[in-house]
């Protein structure tokens, strides 16, 4: 069998000898395998395409390319382990800190706005 | 980080305590004042206070468990004694109202007409809509074993699979009560039967829709490659407390639904 460095897949991939890369014999420079210096003994054969077509693309891409989604839990480990001395509620940066002023701000006036309420609803009917 | 000499977790100071309490005190507060002067302001702003608690303290737990690895395995023998704990109080929780649904019937008071079902009840149909749920919930029992030996296997397409087919079930049986309720003769204002009837089965119910979120944030976190196939102690959490309502329902379907009718 030849072989030939595939444009599309940048892998080897089975050739017919006549495309096959062959140093002695350049393409297009007019002289043809069988004039070559080198004899190229066996006639082409039609070769199987084995090579070029790898039949499990998941595992070719490696880790990145994974049923739904890719794992991103090694960087958000050394996101949330960077020792920074924030506890862990503000380790994620602007999101969390804004989140986390909102339900403050809510706690601190949903609790005034409890109290009065409950003063309110404290006193006598006037009626 | 300070080099610590012991496995267990030292938790950062947290402000999820102080907020969820808050939030409980606004939602009872706001019950009375909505119940007093028709205005559910203060109620709903202790839902959504409690609603921020609950989704910023989880978070807290998910990152600290996988993303800084404070889950080591004594503090995840600690996690599943909460978790044996928790379950055990909601048996009692359940074996109260069995109790309550064995007193009114075992005896039937005169006022009931002596009998059971009281004089007056149409009860449902056992081999209806509540044996197709049996069958969905006996159903939803084999599926989250195939997700738990998957994601054990490091199989992590099966998992997907098996743990949304295990939510699609549990949406199905919610759906199903659902439509059993819209049609059921009686209501829960008709007397013990009722009130023992719609408890139960509603507390159950409530089970469900908890236990059907519990997954479905383990789906989000499998699809997130939160769980290995050694370490995933909040699928097991989840997997526990679906079988616990799942046998809750078993009892449910014998005690009331058959027996009962």
């Amino acid at each position: 069998m030849y072989y030939k460095l595939s444009g599309f897949t940048q892998k080897l991939t089975g050739s017919a000898c006549t495309t096959a890369y062959n140093p002695q014999v350049r393409p297009g420079s007019g002289v043809s395998v069988s004039d070559g210096g080198l004899r190229v003994g066996v006639p082409a054969e039609s070769p199987t395409m084995t090579f070029a077509t790898p039949t499990k693309v998941v595992s070719e891409a490696g880790a990145m390319v994974e049923y739904m989604g890719s794992n991103r839990v090694p960087d958000l480990q050394r996101l949330f382990q960077t020792p920074d001395g924030l506890p862990v509620h503000l380790k994620g940066g602007v999101p969390d800190r804004l989140l986390y002023r909102t339900t403050m701000a809510l706690t601190i006036g949903g609790a005034l706005y409890c109290l009065v309420a409950l003063y309110i609803a404290a006193q006598p009917r006037k009626n | 980080m300070a080099h610590q000499a012991h496995a267990y977790h030292m938790v950062d100071p947290s402000p999820w305590p102080l907020t969820g309490a808050i939030a409980a005190l606004l939602m009872t507060s706001g019950l009375a004042i909505w119940f007093h002067f028709h205005s559910i302001s203060l109620m709903t702003l202790g839902l959504i206070l409690m609603l921020l608690t609950m989704y910023q303290w989880w978070r807290d737990i998910v990152r600290e468990g996988t993303y800084q690895g404070h889950h080591t395995p004594p503090v995840q023998k600690g996690l599943r004694y909460g978790m044996i704990l928790f379950i055990t109080s909601e048996v009692f929780f359940f074996l109260g109202f069995f109790w309550a649904f064995y007193h009114s019937s075992l005896a039937p008071t005169p006022e009931l007409g002596g009998t059971w079902p009281p004089a007056g009840i149409t009860p449902l149909d056992p081999f209806e809509v509540p044996l197709l749920n049996t069958a969905v919930l006996l159903a939803s029992g084999v599926t989250v074993t195939w997700a738990h030996h998957s994601i054990m296997e490091g199989n992590r397409k099966q998992a997907i699979q098996s743990l949304t087919l295990t939510i699609i079930l549990g949406l199905y049986f919610t759906f199903l009560q659902a439509m059993e309720y819209f049609e059921a003769p009686f209501t829960i204002a008709d007397g013990v039967y009722g009130s023992t009837f719609f408890v139960a089965t509603g507390f159950h119910g409530l089970h469900v829709i908890i236990g059907s979120s519990f997954l479905a944030i383990c789906l989000l976190r499998q699809i997130l490659h939160h769980f290995t196939s050694n370490h995933h102690f909040g699928f097991e959490a989840a997997a526990w407390y679906w079988h616990f309502v799942d046998v809750v329902w078993l009892f449910l379907y014998i005690s009331i639904y058959w027996w009962g009718s």
